[in-house]
């Protein structure tokens, strides 16, 4: 590779060819602010705070829309430097309304760290601010479905414009107007209507463009802890971060409060779906199964595990092993399917379920989101699964012709997915209606009519509550972190499995997750990826000032400054290590 | 002294094609045709042509740099968009001589490699483009333009374009994004537009008075063009005098000529309005600094008002008398400079603002001390940080006139009222009420 040297601050840097002076200082260690440069989209140079000084350059020049050359000398700290750049901000503070009290954006907001950090003591201004929309709770307006957007505190870096029109394909943002009155605004009176649209806030460096579903929710110091995981929403695999909010366990509301992008160049860049990113509240919601149920005559009532367990005995021996059938979403994850491979010789057979649901999107997109959306179809492959007669579609007809013949005694159905992640249930529902499924089981998270019809209810973990691995379309094997405890005697899906295992006859040699784990990369070892998981380490709560220094290159500078001023957080710094999952609280939530 | 650019423009009928085609019209495209390309451009760079539209960049040198070798369409763009305040010699060209526009186009065209011009007029020009097209259109008709012109393989086709109006525009990226259909907001350079102009591709853009200025260069030849004026400053050059003169207009003439012959000679501005006292020139636009009674006695040339600390710009030279009040002024020129940002930089897009509204409460009376040394304070924040020029042309106004007459600011806010005894601006009230 091609590389340039150039000289920063008096410290030499050697750098890839082409890359800009921005991105030389910052993996020089050094720091400059901007809002217009983001590293997933085009060069902009209209925000003027990263501005430089380079020697024989009779102007400062902007040094994100410089590219470095051999021999350049760049100072990013002379008092030239820094009375240029306050001045910059004394502009951009000139019409940005002060409401970091009550913006949303505030405590991680860019503009707040970086005004403080590197603009003036004081605004000279003294003219009242523009105003578009009204001011307080006036000036925020509907953009779309998702989003809700205040003019006021636009500074117009057009991150929003160019995410559209280079990541989403569809440019229905534009500026409009011009000089001080440019404002933000969609073509049609609509707003924003993207399955991307999540990412705007993300890129949008101030407080002007929030999401409806994380606004007025929570304060960055609310929800000190991160933890890095992935989505489980589609075949893509997304990497993510997953925020929590600290309250006591008795106070109401979730405590999983946002997902957001987390950096991957080879999966999903900076970016992640509105699916992934809005589609959690499940997770935390009341139709959670809490606890195992058996179906008697009474009814189906809550029971403690080891009746249940007792039942799911009682009904694979009054069917018989070889009639009974395994239903499997997509949503399994590595452990899960490693575990009931073991069984799954002495069942009358394993078939994969899952939905199949094209995303309407622009056709020049950057980032498509698959239609497929089960996370774990590669990896059920690599352990040797045959998914049906294609390895796309979801074919269901041989278990269907089995049922339809009488030969299937009991149905045992895996799902640890949100509503709809088995696909079609309603001719399991009228299969087991006129009696040509004797007995149903579910294991599961959601309820759901397939719960209410089924004998044996066994309940699961959502993908946030266990920590799992998947292997998403492109052969990316992944850990989903686990972020909270499940609620009420809900346990870890391999464990349950590996307990059903019992009642078919055989006996699962591991007793924990990482012995699982290290059993699939002594199994598949062979395929890339999987040797990594014998030694596999889960991300664990971090605080996130730390994990925002730590993780995304991209945000790195724009945590520096973060919380360094507030007093302790009323919970202390850390939270503990969480609960073991297994550990039932004393009170389901 | 022969006129080269505007001799015809009073005669009745001057801007059709039979006129111009009976004054020996079109035969410097038949000769430079018969050129190589690469010796018209040697041609207009031993010409030492300058552009008129206020840089003063050598022409010859910009067709130069367009990369020839490119596999890509190469472009010429005329940049028509005459929005300066105070600037308005280009419009008389398009409307009373636009053949010699169109010549000067293909010329070019034919210097660069290119295929096709545009004219990107400004968008309140709309009687212009009337002219325009209907000429246009008789000089496709007559062969000039389009396939195979003259018989000799060159095809060159002319589109007019007219703009939604904005000052922005004219700055050569912000003409190229606004002729693609974007708005009209300055790119980032490099690359330039010899590189990567026009839908990515090589492109050259001028000023209408200097592609006028291309074909009596063909005609005549280098040697004589650049002998008509001083040193590095050859050729014609229009001066447009407006302001407080006796007789505003366009006035084509050498750059020996001084500014105070411009704005005192018979043949020109004929002196000031009223027989007042000259308070201060503009020579170049709205965007240069202004010069003083004493620092008139210059050669109107690029070079020479260089010299005296200002710049020739695009010639516009607004001439202010003694009635005039430079807060005033400074804040009409500001509420221009305001309205006109596009709104892509900071400094620019809020400096703008701000400054006017300090301006507007210093001449309404309202202002303080402070608000003074503010005003320079956020004018030189604002020069030299800004994308593109208009930053630094939005700050000088500004930094010019409170440099110059800090005295009547100060006024202003120790009286709470203007000092100055101006007439004119009741007569304008006046009107503005009449209307």
């Amino acid at each position: 590779m091609e590389t340039v040297t150039l000289t920063i601050d008096g410290q030499s840097v050697t750098v890839p060819k082409g890359k800009s002076v921005l991105e030389a200082i910052h993996a020089s260690g050094g720091h400059v602010p901007y809002y217009c440069y983001h590293p997933g989209l085009q060069v902009d140079g209209s925000c003027r705070v990263c501005i430089v000084k380079i020697e024989k350059m009779p102007k400062l020049q902007t040094s994100c829309s410089t590219a470095c050359a051999d021999g350049m000398v760049v100072t990013t700290n002379s008092p030239e430097v820094e009375a240029a750049r306050a001045s910059v901000f004394e502009f951009l503070l000139v019409n940005h309304p002060l409401d970091c009290p009550v913006c949303d954006k505030g405590g991680e907001c860019p503009l707040q760290d970086y005004a403080y950090s590197y603009g003036p003591e004081r605004s000279r201004m003294e003219f009242p601010r523009r105003v578009f929309d009204g001011e307080g709770v006036k000036a925020d307006v509907d953009f779309g479905p998702t989003l809700m957007l205040n003019r006021n505190r636009c500074i117009m870096c057009t991150r929003c414009e160019r995410f559209m029109k280079e990541v989403d394909g569809d440019a229905q943002i534009g500026v409009f107007q011009r000089g001080v009155h440019s404002e933000i605004a969609t073509f049609e009176e609509k707003g924003v209507v993207s399955l991307l649209s999540g990412n705007l806030m993300d890129v949008c460096p101030v407080g002007a463009i929030t999401t409806r579903d994380y606004r007025f929710k929570s304060r960055p110091w609310d929800n000190p802890m991160a933890v890095d995981t992935i989505c489980t929403g589609c075949e893509k695999g997304c990497n993510t971060t997953a925020w929590i909010k600290a309250k006591p366990e008795w106070a109401k509301g979730a405590r999983l409060v946002r997902l957001t992008p987390r950096f991957n160049e080879d999966i999903n860049q900076y970016w992640m779906c509105d699916i992934g990113r809005f589609d959690y509240h499940w997770v935390e919601s009341d139709r959670r199964l809490l606890q195992p149920h058996v179906r008697s005559s009474r009814g189906s009532d809550a029971t403690p595990w080891d009746e249940a367990l007792v039942a799911v005995k009682a009904a694979v021996d009054a069917a018989g092993a070889s009639h009974a059938r395994v239903l499997v979403s997509g949503h399994a994850s590595l452990e899960e399917l490693y575990v009931l491979k073991q069984f799954a010789g002495l069942t009358g057979g394993v078939t994969f379920s899952w939905r199949h649901r094209p995303k309407p999107q622009p056709a020049n997109t950057q980032f498509p989101i698959p239609a497929v959306d089960a996370p774990n179809l590669r990896g059920a492959k690599d352990l040797g699964f045959k998914l049906g007669a294609t390895d796309s579609a979801t074919d269901v007809s041989g278990l269907r012709a089995a049922v339809d013949t009488g030969a299937v005694k009991l149905l045992y159905v895996i799902d640890p997915g949100p509503d709809g992640s088995v696909g079609d249930t309603e001719w399991i529902l009228a299969a087991k209606q006129s009696g040509k499924i004797a007995t149903l089981i579910v294991q599961g998270v959601l309820k759901s009519a397939l719960t209410e019809a089924a004998d044996i209810v066994l309940p699961g973990c959502a993908f946030v509550e266990k920590d799992v691995t998947f292997t998403n379309a492109t052969g990316h094997v992944q850990p989903a972190s686990r972020v909270i405890t499940p609620p009420g005697d809900a346990a870890e899906d391999w464990q349950i499995l590996s307990k059903v295992a019992v009642a078919f006859g055989a006996t699962v040699a591991q007793t924990t997750a990482a012995a699982v784990r290290q059993a699939i990369a002594s199994e598949c070892g062979s395929t890339p990826g999987y040797s990594a998981l014998a030694d596999l380490a889960f991300s664990r709560p971090v605080s996130a000032r730390q994990y925002m220094q730590a993780s995304n290159p991209m945000e790195r500078g724009k945590w520096d400054t973060m919380f360094q001023d507030l007093p302790p957080i009323k919970f202390g710094d850390d939270f503990g290590p969480l609960p073991r999952a297994d550990v039932i609280p004393l009170k389901p939530v | 002294m022969e006129l080269i650019l505007t001799p015809h423009v009073n005669t009745p009928n001057g801007f059709t094609l039979d006129f111009y085609v009976k004054q020996g019209g079109y035969e410097a495209l038949r000769k430079a045709l018969s050129m190589t390309p690469d010796d018209v451009v040697d041609v207009v760079k031993a010409s030492g042509l300058r552009g008129r539209g206020g840089a003063g960049f050598p022409t010859g040198m910009k067709w130069q740099f367009v990369d020839k070798k490119s596999s890509k369409p190469k472009y010429i763009c005329c940049n028509a968009d005459e929005s300066e305040p105070g600037t308005f010699k280009d419009h008389v060209l398009m409307e009373r001589n636009p053949h010699l526009l169109f010549e000067g186009c293909l010329i070019a065209c034919h210097a660069i490699g290119a295929k096709v011009a545009y004219i990107y007029i400004r968008g309140e020009f709309y009687h212009v483009q009337e002219v325009l097209e209907a000429e246009l259109a008789k000089a496709r008709a007559a062969g000039f333009i389009g396939k195979n012109i003259f018989g000799t393989g060159f095809d060159c086709e002319i589109f007019v374009h007219r703009g939604a109006g904005a000052y922005e525009a004219g700055e050569e990226t912000a003409l190229i994004e606004s002729l693609e259909g974007k708005r009209a907001q300055p790119r980032l350079k490099p690359p330039f537009p010899a590189v990567a102009g026009l839908y990515d591709c090589p492109t050259a853009v001028n000023n209408v008075e200097t592609l006028c200025n291309v074909p009596p260069i063909i005609t005549r030849g280098a040697e004589w063009f650049a002998s008509l004026g001083p040193e590095k400053n050859g050729g014609p050059k229009l001066y447009c005098l407006s302001g407080h003169v006796k007789r505003p207009g366009v006035y084509e003439a050498p750059m020996h000529v001084t500014v105070k012959e411009l704005i005192y000679g018979e043949q020109y501005g004929g002196g000031i309005r009223g027989d007042r006292k000259l308070k201060a020139v503009i020579p170049g636009g709205s965007s240069v600094p202004i010069l003083l009674p004493d620092q008139i006695d210059i050669p109107a040339s690029f070079d020479g008002v260089m010299k005296a600390g200002s710049m020739l710009g695009s010639a516009g030279m607004i001439v202010m008398d003694e009635t005039t009040c430079m807060v005033w002024a400074a804040e009409n020129l500001l509420y221009f400079y305001k309205h006109e940002s596009c709104g892509k930089c900071t400094p620019c897009r809020e400096g703008g603002d701000w400054l006017h509204k300090l301006l507007g409460r210093i001449e309404r009376g309202e202002g303080q001390m402070k608000d003074i040394d503010l005003l320079l304070s956020v004018a030189n924040n604002i020069t030299g940080k800004t994308l593109c020029a208009f930053g630094d042309a939005a700050a000088t106004p500004v930094l010019t006139t409170v440099g110059l007459f800090r005295e009547e600011f100060e006024a202003h806010v120790r009286e709470g009222r203007c000092t100055l005894k101006a007439d004119w601006r009741s007569e304008a009230r006046a009107h503005a009420h009449a209307h």
